[in-house]
């Protein structure tokens, strides 16, 4: 990922494959990228559904875009900006019917909350390291990310959850790192005052 | 990394343990995610002898590429999927002159009812879409899912 130091990075020589018309280079980066495309789209959206027809429209639209590609990002920043770039769009096309966060609010039979919970609950399970977590703490912060404004959520998850460098969302978002800086601390203000709300 | 704010930090905050326990939880990858995806991919993709759809008009004929299918199926389709609910298309693809259609329901769902639906409405669409009547679509339910 460090561009500076010229790392090799071997989904760049797959894209360049796949440009040229190789497919089965194209197949390895879908491969290799679709675990954390997934992920950021699961943590965008909130729901195991709209993130796998977001990570599906993703790279479709990254195929589609090959050759445009210019090898000036990582390769990872540019499928990040993808991955994006359609959740947002997929969150934003549902506004009008649903809104996120009635989507995710704790009803009656919890059922936009179970979308949410549901998935990373069982992350909890599998995972041993996150088996110290209680449900209800994980839970907690879920809805709380959930409740952000996507201007906030978004740089929030790529950060906190993704752990890219403030360079590397700058790039993703295409906004200033100062600018960044200064919307990932209202993120975590906003984060954490939602933590001490009452439920 | 871990970049301090200022004093006051959000980051030193108790609290903030908890998002970092979050953060260190895994997210499995669903089954078959992957070659759903590969699926649409080779769907969009085309495969070299598919020749796509010729409209005939009086002063010639109008020919969709079958990229230009699959796209609009897809997309066509993952509207109606969304209106019936429960339904998400995983794979479109044209093969030989019909559409393969692959979808995952909620379980719960009426599966054969939302299937039935689904080809019949993407059916109607594309044609409306095309102006022709539009390959044959098949859907297949290739998954249940919890929620």
């Amino acid at each position: 990922m460090d561009r500076a130091g010229e790392t090799l990075d071997p989904s760049d020589d797959l894209v360049t494959k796949a440009v040229e018309g190789d497919h089965t280079a194209f197949d390895t980066l879908v491969r290799a990228h679709t675990p954390k495309m997934y992920r950021v789209a699961l943590r965008i959206t909130g729901t195991a559904a709209e993130a796998e027809d977001v990570v599906q429209e993703s790279w479709i639209s990254a195929w589609r875009a090959l050759p445009a590609f210019r090898h000036e990002s990582a390769v990872s920043t540019w499928l990040y900006r993808v991955v994006t770039n359609t959740a947002l769009a997929q969150v934003r096309r549902r506004r009008p019917t649903v809104s996120l966060d009635a989507a995710l609010s704790v009803d009656g039979e919890g059922t936009g909350l179970s979308l949410l919970g549901h998935d990373l609950l069982a992350d909890t399970r599998a995972n041993p390291e996150g088996q110290v977590v209680r449900a209800e703490q994980v839970d907690a912060v879920l809805r709380a990310i959930a409740g952000l404004d996507l201007s906030q959520r978004v740089p929030l998850v790529l950060r906190e959850f993704e752990g890219l460098s403030y360079e590397e969302i700058a790039e993703v978002l295409e906004v200033s790192i100062p600018a960044l800086r200064s919307r990932l601390h209202r993120a975590r203000v906003a984060l954490l005052a939602k933590l001490r709300e009452p439920r | 990394m871990t970049t301090r704010e200022s004093p006051g930090d959000p980051l030193d905050d108790p609290r903030w343990e908890l998002v970092r326990a979050v953060a260190r939880t895994t997210v499995p990858t669903p089954p078959g995610l992957v070659a759903r995806v590969l699926k649409s991919v080779q769907g969009v993709r085309g495969h070299r002898l598919a020749s796509g759809l010729e409209i005939p008009f009086e002063s010639g004929r109008l020919r969709i590429g079958e990229r230009v299918i699959v796209l609009l199926a897809r997309r066509l389709g993952t509207e109606l999927a969304r209106k019936l609910g429960g339904v998400h298309i995983a794979a479109v693809a044209l093969e030989g002159d019909d559409l393969q259609v692959l979808v995952t329901v909620r379980y719960g769902v009426a599966a054969g009812e939302a299937a039935g639906a689904l080809r019949s409405g993407l059916h109607e669409a594309l044609t409306e879409q095309l102006g022709t009547p539009a390959p044959s679509v098949h859907v297949h339910i290739v998954d249940v899912h919890p929620n």
